[in-house]
Parts: C-alpha cells; structure tokens; sequence
C-alpha cells in the first residue's frame, strides 16, 4: 500500500520536484558565482569584513527559494485531489484516513527533505571552500528557518487545500500567511541561534494540521 | 438472504433544511437497488452517508454490519465505489492508474479491467484527463471489477454517457453482477437506464421515501389510468387512493396502486362522470414521473 501512495505522489510530483531542485541547486551556485566574483576582484579580508560587520547578506537570493518549492510541491501534491472531489477516492482506499494522508504528507515532506538537503549541503560545500568556518557556521544559522519555512508552508498549504470550505480555506490563509513571518523575521547571520530548535519544534508541531481538514472533511463538511 | 446495507431512522439537515427523516432502507445480498429521485431528494446524501462522507444528524447506516462512519479497511475493500461523473484520478493513464490500485486490494484481478480497456480506442500513454465520458466511464469500471468486490456503490452512473456507452455499461454491469452474485446499489438520473439494470427500487421524494419495492412489484401494482371528467371542479388529488394526479381541465392522468375496479368503483360510489377511462402501460420513467409529479 505504501508503495502505492508513494508511486501516486510521485507521478504527481516528478517534474516539479526535479526542475525546482534544479532552480533551488541553479540558486546556490548563482550565490556562489557572485561570493566568488567578489573574492576575486576585490580583496577576500575585506569581503569577509563586510559579511561580518557590515551585515552584507551574499546568501539573501536564497530566501525564498525553500519557501517557493514548498509551496508549489503542496500545490502539485494536493491540488488533484481536491478536483472534482478527487480526495473520496482517496478516502474510500481500504486504509485508514488519517493513516493515509500521512502516508501523503510523509512522501512530501521527505522528497522536499531531499531537494532541500541538496540544495543545503551544495550551499555549505561552496561555503566551506571559499568562507571561513565562522562565517559558514552563523549563515547556516540564518538560512536553517528559510528552510524550515520551506516546510511549514507545505504543510499550511495542504492545510489550505485540503479545506472543503472557502469561508475556512480563506481564515486559515490569513493565519498561515502571518504565521510564516516567523521564519523570515531576519537575515543577520546568527539572528535565529536561539530559537531554531523551537522554530523546528513549531514546524513539526503544524504537520498534523492536516488532519483537522480531514476530519472535518468525513463529518461531511465539504 | 441477509441485508448488505441497512440504514436505519435516517434523519439529516443543511442547516435547518430538511433532506429527510427517519429513513430507513436496506439492500439484500445478491440484489441491485436502485435509489430514484428528483435532484436535491437526497441520493447524494445518502450515498455520502453509505461511504462515511457525512455524518447523519440522527440513525446510522450499516454496510456489512459496520457503522459506515467507521468502516474497517478490511470492509472498506469490499466496496467499489464509483463517484458521480466516473472520476479518476486523471493525472495518470490507463497502466499506471491499474498499477496504482493494485496495491490495495488482495483480490485485484485485472482481468476485466484490460478487457474493457482493449476497447478503448485510447493510447497506453494517454493520461485520462484527456479521454472522452464515455472511456473515462470504462476506465472507472475495469477498475471497480478488478478490485472484485461484494458490494458495488455507484452515484448516478450514467452521468455524461452517450446511449451506445450507457448500454455497454449496464449489460456489462448487470451480467457481471448476476454471474458472481454482487450486490449493487445505484443511482441515476437516466430513470430508463435504471429499469434494465435494477431488481429493486426505492423512490425518493424532499423528505420521505415514496415506494421500496422490487421492479416487477413497483411495475405491476402502480397504474396510470386516464379518463375524461363529466364536471371540471371535481378534485381527487387529496383521496387517499390517490398517489399523484396530474390535470388539465377535464383530462386526468390519475396515478394509484388501487386496481382499476376501484377506481371505477369510487368514481360510481361518488357518481362522479366519467368517459374514455383506460389504463395507460408504463416504463419506469413513466412509473417515476407519475409517483414523484412533473415538478
């Protein structure tokens, strides 16, 4: 059965998985290509003065990105199956509900687990070859919530989708927005030390939120 | 022959719009009822019930005994369910969507399902979104059978069919359903589709059920008999003989499950004047239209 939700969710997925990636890896490297352009031409201490102390954010292009391919994936993911009520058949699987849209939200949260994890280690590689180590160590601080974000927007947005009512869908899109400035709050390297555990605790904490909109769904309010 | 579904004091609300009240129905095992009605009397409400979509306000349904706001996976396996428009899962063609389901149900036999795709004029690859209603219909079907279930639950089966595919379908289905003993229980708004597939009937009307019976009974037990008047202002509508009455000056299209001796009777008894009194044979849609009016 597993392997059958997952093969399901990946026809659904495949390409824009692969191509976003793609984008999400193409932004690295432009970041990259820039950090390098600036080492080259100018003097690498005086560069690395101004990420330091002058708050220049060399990796601020990468903001978005996670958010964007959260976003889209949950749209490609669970879009279908709100068409045409597509979600009963899903529902009427001889498995359980809520046990199935796990499934669902696993297979989501675990290929953008890999598309993020690419684009992640790919940053920190090119990091580590041309920035010193204390630089790489409080950027990765600043960019782990853009990446977290990446994940609650796809579970907000199966959220969003997933309501049968527009009234519902529109108030939890309101709040899911507001609540995604959390992530986003700054951009100063090492701005986000303290509260990233609790940040990772908050996103986990939303990826059963899902399962309200599926219970509110069999008690037949679509 | 023990009772597949049994739905008991059914009583449900939108808002505070009635749909119905204490209904009760249940199909027999090996048997295909088929649940008519005018839109809004409640068909997909009651088969939103059946399937655990929604919850009644009042009463439960059983299907194999289960609460069908709790059904196992195990009993959730023995129920093909065809939603209304034969939807798919469009995104995925005829193998994969075959693939896909596969994984589910213990029994799957893909037998059926690659004969009624070998008709199809459809490509291998070709996604089914962009198939026409009638193949979309079959794809829905081969899959139903393949999953070879006991109970077959289908919302209005002839939506968006053409006449040649909505034979297909029914012969299909019928010969299927009586060859391995399946118990179905369908809906449809093409009431003379019905007729050639169903055992039973249950007619629906905005909050009561108006006849539950077999076909043959329903068939032959319900008369239209239409007569001339000798008087315009004569109203029979509110006897209690009388299911449904349709005027138009003096011409009366009279709907009863009494005999015609006792219609003539009480036309006597009452001396009322009648002419050209005659019984009118009726198919099902006739049958429908005449217990449920034309509005």
């Amino acid at each position: 059965m597993f392997k059958s939700v997952v093969y399901k969710e990946w026809i659904k997925t495949k390409w824009f998985l692969i191509i976003l990636t793609f984008i999400g890896l193409l932004a690295v490297g432009n970041i990259f290509l820039k950090v390098q352009h600036n080492i080259a031409f100018n003097d690498a201490n005086k560069y690395w003065y101004l990420i330091l102390f002058q708050n220049h954010h060399y990796f601020k292009s990468l903001k978005f990105v996670p958010l964007f391919i959260g976003l889209l994936i949950a749209l490609v993911q669970y879009v279908p199956e709100i068409m045409d009520k597509r979600i009963k058949l899903t529902f009427h699987l001889p498995i359980n509900e809520n046990k199935i849209l796990m499934m669902m939200l696993g297979y989501g949260f675990i290929t953008l687990l890999a598309s993020y994890a690419l684009m992640f280690f790919a940053f920190v590689g090119l990091s580590n070859q041309v920035l010193p180590t204390e630089i790489v160590q409080a950027t990765i601080s600043s960019i782990t919530p853009w990446f977290l974000a990446g994940f609650a927007a796809y579970f907000l947005v199966a959220l969003v989708v997933l309501e049968a009512i527009w009234k519902y869908r529109i108030a939890y899109f309101v709040a899911a927005s507001a609540f995604m400035l959390f992530y986003f709050e700054s951009s100063i390297p090492g701005g986000y030390n303290l509260i990233n555990l609790k940040l990772i605790l908050l996103t986990i904490a939303i990826s059963i939120s899902l399962s309200f909109s599926a219970y509110r769904f069999r008690k037949g309010e679509m | 022959m023990s009772n597949v579904i049994e739905c008991k004091n059914l009583t449900h609300y939108y808002g505070k719009k009635l749909v119905y009240e204490n209904l009760n129905l249940s199909v027999k095992e090996g048997s295909i009822l088929g649940l008519l009605g005018k839109n809004g009397a409640g068909k997909t409400t009651t088969i939103n019930i059946l399937h655990g979509f929604l919850q009644p306000r009042e009463g439960e349904c059983l299907i194999y005994g289960e609460n069908t706001q709790h059904l196992s996976p195990i009993t959730k396996s023995r129920i093909g369910f065809l939603i209304e428009g034969h939807v798919q899962y469009a995104f995925m063609d005829i193998h994969q969507i075959e693939k896909f389901y596969s994984g589910f149900y213990p029994k799957w036999n893909n037998k059926p399902y690659w004969e009624l795709m070998s008709k199809l004029k459809v490509t291998p690859k070709q996604k089914i979104s962009t198939m026409s209603c009638g193949q979309k219909s079959q794809v829905a079907l081969g899959l139903i059978l393949a999953q070879e279930p006991d109970l077959l639950i289908l919302d209005d089966f002839s939506m968006g069919l053409d006449p040649g595919y909505r034979r297909l379908f029914i012969d299909y289905l019928r010969t299927y359903a009586k060859a391995e003993n399946k118990t179905i229980f369908a809906t449809s708004h093409i009431v003379q589709d019905m007729e050639r597939l169903i055992d039973d009937v249950l007619i629906m009307d905005y909050n009561r059920v108006l006849a539950q019976s077999s076909i043959n009974e329903f068939m032959t037990t319900f008369k239209q008999f239409n007569f001339k008047l000798g008087k315009t202002d004569i109203d029979l509508s509110k006897e209690d003989f009388v299911s449904n009455l349709e005027k138009s000056e003096d011409e009366i299209e009279l709907f009863t499950y009494e005999s015609e001796s006792y219609v003539k009777n009480f036309l006597k008894n009452k001396n009322i004047p009648y002419t050209n009194f005659s019984e009118i044979k009726m198919g099902l849609e006739d049958a429908f239209i005449g217990l449920t009016g034309k509005y």
